[in-house]
């Protein structure tokens, strides 16, 4: 388990975080939309004291567009610890464990690291969105405590005044909330917390406690007037539901919230409690490579993923991937052909199983998710345009992240088989190019050695050929 | 002012620190391509291989100059034509329009001015084999000069058309040569001079220059004169010279020349090849004979060469630097001189031919279709299988924007669209095709046919936000990134969905 503040001094060590002093103007978000938007690096926005310290691009901020040393994943795998270089399936299977239900509990109970303070909510000076009147906050974790345990959720909101929030979250929650019950938020958790708290909402799988899944046995938490919270968390709010719950929705959403139906709430807050130096996560809502789009797009990618490899007895999808960069509305596969036809068994398998898409993209298994790139050649030149671009008739339930369906619609479905015809024999199969497929081993490794004598600047180590 | 030769167009590159020479000796076989392709995939410096094994005349090879850097693989290609530095991908687009709507004649220089004649050698003194073309992949079916500008005659007119065709060396004095039926030279070769039982003059121009390479792969229409076209690009007129056995002009800047004929109702294998698609293309096919009668070269030439396969997936090479840098601004033109309001027309950026993205308004009910059945049936229609048309307002060069297009806003049910299945004429070179659709090994033209498709990704007003903030607000984060130490040149990469 990695402490969010632990984890923003890893993405330094890798020269992945820039600090800047946080401005007056323009606002927060707008920096960082705009370092979003150039696939910069995570930022860490400095204060004098007097307010919080705010991080965002921390979870993603990277497409896969152009090459990079750095993936969608490679942030958030380093903060759920699976390594400093993730593999891209390792932390789909990281973030499959820590949503797995378990036999017996293993939490372990660590004193608060946050304190108590005199602040009032509106003292935390949250950043407000260019237009906006309220501070806004996000990536946070709602907690709910009951007799059996406690229920975490995503939350994102509003600060309203010294001691309201209006927030969002999932209806699953408010089901077991009363008024004047006690719920605590906390911000600047463990990256395991976080994402585990979005896999379990865009899966619907909130209605166990947390106790009872992976993310309880690791991450340590520690109980507050709500549910227990993750103990490492920067800020904590013991809030309670307030009498009167307004009928509002805001205009801005995170993106989980396209997914999950929720539920304004009215909170009002208790207790601020504070780490020294206090920093949190935020995120802009609604540009591109936004944090809260990553976590919900590796959510489901996770969930996917995990239900086509256990569906056939045996493994043949080696990942699957929704690129941030299409905000849920196409995915791509890769896969060994088990047999004629598979790859429309499995298209449609994974249109029934989500309905955030209606294109599928079937890529040979040998394809690296790390080469996208190669992915988004070979839609177009291994996929014959008449045969290989298959459509259903318009009679499927239609799909909710494009844009084109409306209310009620049914809709057509595309899948492309970008996979070699399993009967043809090999001598079809069309050998790559690429370093390792067009030389011998003896003058890639001859060029390799000889690289920088040669002259050339860029390191060679770390990248996928392939 | 323009880089008008080979040599001006590296001290270009020089001057921007951005070629590697390379002094150690280097095979051409395999190894100077070898590291080439490395150079591609990680963006590094242009090689330069100043000492290459069993090579004449201290002949040099250069490994995909004119690659452009991954963010802005226009940047090498605007400096060479002189165009103002750091321009925008649509700023560089419409300066290249503008250039190529101001053509400039070439002129006639006598052979002793022109560089290309610094060296001649005809007849048997004139040998392919003394000069060390490269062996680019594991698998080819030979040593290629395949960076070339291919100068053919209309036997019945005075244009000289310039194109672009790889050939793969067989002898001192044979190469087996990419012709294509449905190109504009291969069409003149087959349909006229085999017809007539007659040779084809051609010359094949080694390292002739940023322009010259530029034109000879863009759409010109036939009966149009190339090299006044590449003099609009570099702002003067090419500089031509006769050759030596033959009426042709060749640019007089050219590295190397080689002047022959290319044979009636002769074959030599050709290929297979590590093509454009990023993967061997196959089988062995037979293909036209050039018969060399001269070979005229500078001293110590320059051979420059693209690793082609390459250009695919994150990479760039020389190939797929034109098409974004050459062929899109061209294509631009054309569609608009058509009567069709289109922003900007671009190659994918992951794969150079197959695919481009137009972004254009919807000006009636039914421009798409209209478009692109314009295209397919005029230029394009060989290699490119799809068109995918995003709105006006974004930017076609950057993936992000056209990958978001395609996921939310090309319904399937109604934004596909295909053409005459498998009716349309297709390379043999694709790789979705078996042998047997591919067409003959044995035959010289391609009896294969596939389908061509266009997607219909045009928002019509319902796009997601690509920025939030006033335009005053994002540069002044911009300016406080930069000052944290962020790099500048990112913002730069980032081409930034709308236009």
């Amino acid at each position: 388990m990695t402490a969010f503040r632990n984890h923003l001094g890893f993405l330094r060590k890798t020269d992945d975080l820039e600090s800047l002093e946080r401005p007056e103007s323009p606002s927060p978000q707008v920096v960082a939309a705009e370092a979003l938007r150039a696939n910069g690096p995570a930022l860490r926005f400095t204060t004098d004291g007097s307010a919080l310290g705010l991080a965002s691009g921390i979870y993603g901020g990277v497409d896969q567009l152009q090459r990079r040393r750095r993936y969608p994943w490679t942030r958030l795998g380093i903060g759920l610890g699976v390594d400093r270089d993730p593999a891209y399936v390792d932390v789909l299977e990281a973030l499959l464990a820590l949503g797995r239900r378990l036999d017996e509990r293993d939490v372990t109970y660590v004193a608060r690291a946050a304190s108590t303070t005199d602040l009032n909510v509106r003292d935390l000076e949250l950043p407000t969105p260019p237009d906006e009147t309220w501070p806004r906050f996000t990536l946070g974790v709602l907690s709910v405590g009951a007799d059996e345990g406690s229920y975490w959720t995503p939350i994102h909101g509003t600060v309203i005044d010294d001691r309201t929030l209006r927030a969002r979250v999932p209806d699953a929650i408010t089901d077991q909330l009363e008024q004047g019950d006690a719920v605590s938020v906390a911000l600047g958790v463990p990256s395991e917390a976080l994402a585990a708290t979005y896999l379990l909402a865009v899966t619907d799988r909130l209605s166990t406690p947390i106790e009872d899944r992976g993310v309880g046995a690791a991450v340590p938490v520690v109980p507050t007037a709500g549910g227990v919270v993750p103990s490492s968390a920067e800020v904590v709010l013991e809030t309670t539901v307030a009498d009167q719950q307004p009928e509002t929705r805001s205009e801005k959403r995170e993106f989980w919230e396209r997914l999950v139906d929720g539920t304004t709430l009215t909170l009002e807050v208790d207790d601020v409690f504070a780490r020294d130096d206090a920093v949190v996560p935020f995120t802009p809502l609604g540009v591109p490579l936004s944090d809260d789009l990553l976590l919900v797009t590796l959510a489901t990618a996770t969930t996917l993923f995990d239900r086509v490899n256990s569906y056939w007895g045996v493994s043949p999808v080696e990942w699957l991937l929704l690129p941030v960069e299409g905000r849920l509305g196409i995915c791509f596969v890769a896969t060994e052909t088990l047999y004629a036809g598979f790859e429309w068994q499995l298209a449609n398998f994974l249109f029934s199983l989500s309905d955030c898409f209606d294109k599928v993209v079937v890529v040979d298994g040998e394809t690296s998710p790390r080469n996208f790139g190669r992915v988004l050649g070979d839609i177009w030149v291994k996929a014959h345009p008449s045969r290989d671009w298959l459509f259903s008739e318009p009679n499927a339930p239609s799909a909710r992240m494009p844009t084109y369906h409306s209310e009620g619609d049914t809709g057509a479905r595309l899948y492309v088989d970008a996979t070699w015809d399993p009967r043809w024999d090999d001598e079809y199969i069309a050998p790559r190019v690429s370093v390792t497929d067009s030389y011998p081993p003896e003058i890639r490794d001859a060029v390799c050695e000889s690289w920088a004598d040669l002259g050339f600047e860029n390191d060679l180590e770390g990248d996928d050929l392939t | 002012m323009a880089a008008r030769t080979f040599r001006e167009f590296l001290d270009v590159l020089e001057e921007g620190d951005e070629t590697n020479s390379i002094t150690d000796e280097i095979s051409w076989d395999l190894e100077a391509s070898a590291i080439t392709m490395l150079a591609n995939e990680f963006d590094d410096r242009i090689p330069v291989f100043e000492r290459i094994e069993s090579a004449i005349d201290g002949a040099r090879l250069v490994g995909d100059p004119y690659r452009g850097p991954r963010h802005r693989p226009w940047d090498r290609f605007a400096r060479a034509l002189g165009l103002e530095a750091g321009l925008s991908g649509p700023a560089y687009y419409e300066a290249v329009i503008d250039r190529l709507r101001s053509s400039h004649e070439p002129t006639v220089v006598e052979a002793s001015a022109a560089p290309c004649k610094e060296v001649v050698r005809t007849g048997d003194a004139a040998s392919l084999l003394e000069f060390p073309w490269p062996y680019i992949h594991q698998g080819d079916g030979g040593r290629y000069a395949n960076l070339a500008t291919l100068v053919a005659p209309d036997p019945d007119g005075d244009w000289e058309n310039w194109s672009h065709h790889r050939a793969m060396i067989h002898a001192a004095s044979q190469a087996s040569v990419l012709f294509l039926a449905g190109e504009q030279v291969p069409n003149l070769y087959y349909y006229e001079y085999e017809r007539r039982d007659e040779p084809m003059p051609v010359a094949l121009a080694i390292g002739a220059g940023p322009a010259v390479e530029a034109a000879s792969r863009m759409w010109i229409p036939v009966g149009r004169s190339e090299a006044a076209f590449a003099g609009g690009l570099q702002d003067a007129p090419v500089e031509l010279v006769e050759c030596e056995t033959n009426d042709l002009h060749v640019p007089a800047s050219a590295e190397v020349v080689v002047e022959g004929r290319v044979l009636p109702n002769e074959r030599l294998d050709e290929g297979p090849f590590g093509d454009y698609f990023g993967y061997m293309n196959g089988p062995r096919r037979s293909m036209p004979v050039l018969e060399v009668d001269a070979i005229t070269h500078r001293r110590a030439p320059y051979l420059p060469f693209c690793v082609e396969g390459s250009g695919v997936g994150y990479s760039r090479n020389s190939s797929s630097t034109f098409q974004t840098a050459a062929s899109g601004p061209d294509a631009t033109l054309g569609l608009r001189a058509a009567g069709f309001d289109v922003e900007m027309a671009v190659p994918w950026d992951f794969t150079s031919r197959t695919v481009w993205v137009i972004a254009i308004e919807r000006s009636y009910p039914g421009t798409l279709h209209e478009l692109a059945n314009f295209i397919f049936t005029t230029w394009g229609m060989l290699h490119i299988d799809f068109f995918v048309f995003v709105d006006a307002d974004v930017n076609p060069l950057d993936p992000r924007a056209a990958l978001e297009a395609i996921a939310l806003h090309a319904d399937p049910d109604r934004d596909f669209h295909q053409f005459g299945v498998e009716r349309m004429p297709k390379v043999p070179l694709n790789i979705y095709q078996t042998p047997d659709e591919k067409g003959s090994a044995t035959v010289g033209t391609s009896k294969s046919k596939t389908a061509k498709a266009y997607v219909d990704a045009l928002a019509d007003g319902s796009r997601p936000v690509q920025t939030i903030g006033d335009r005053a607000a994002r540069e002044r984060a911009r300016d406080l990134l930069v000052e944290a130490g962020v790099d500048e040149t990112i913002f730069e990469h980032d081409t930034g969905g709308d236009r």
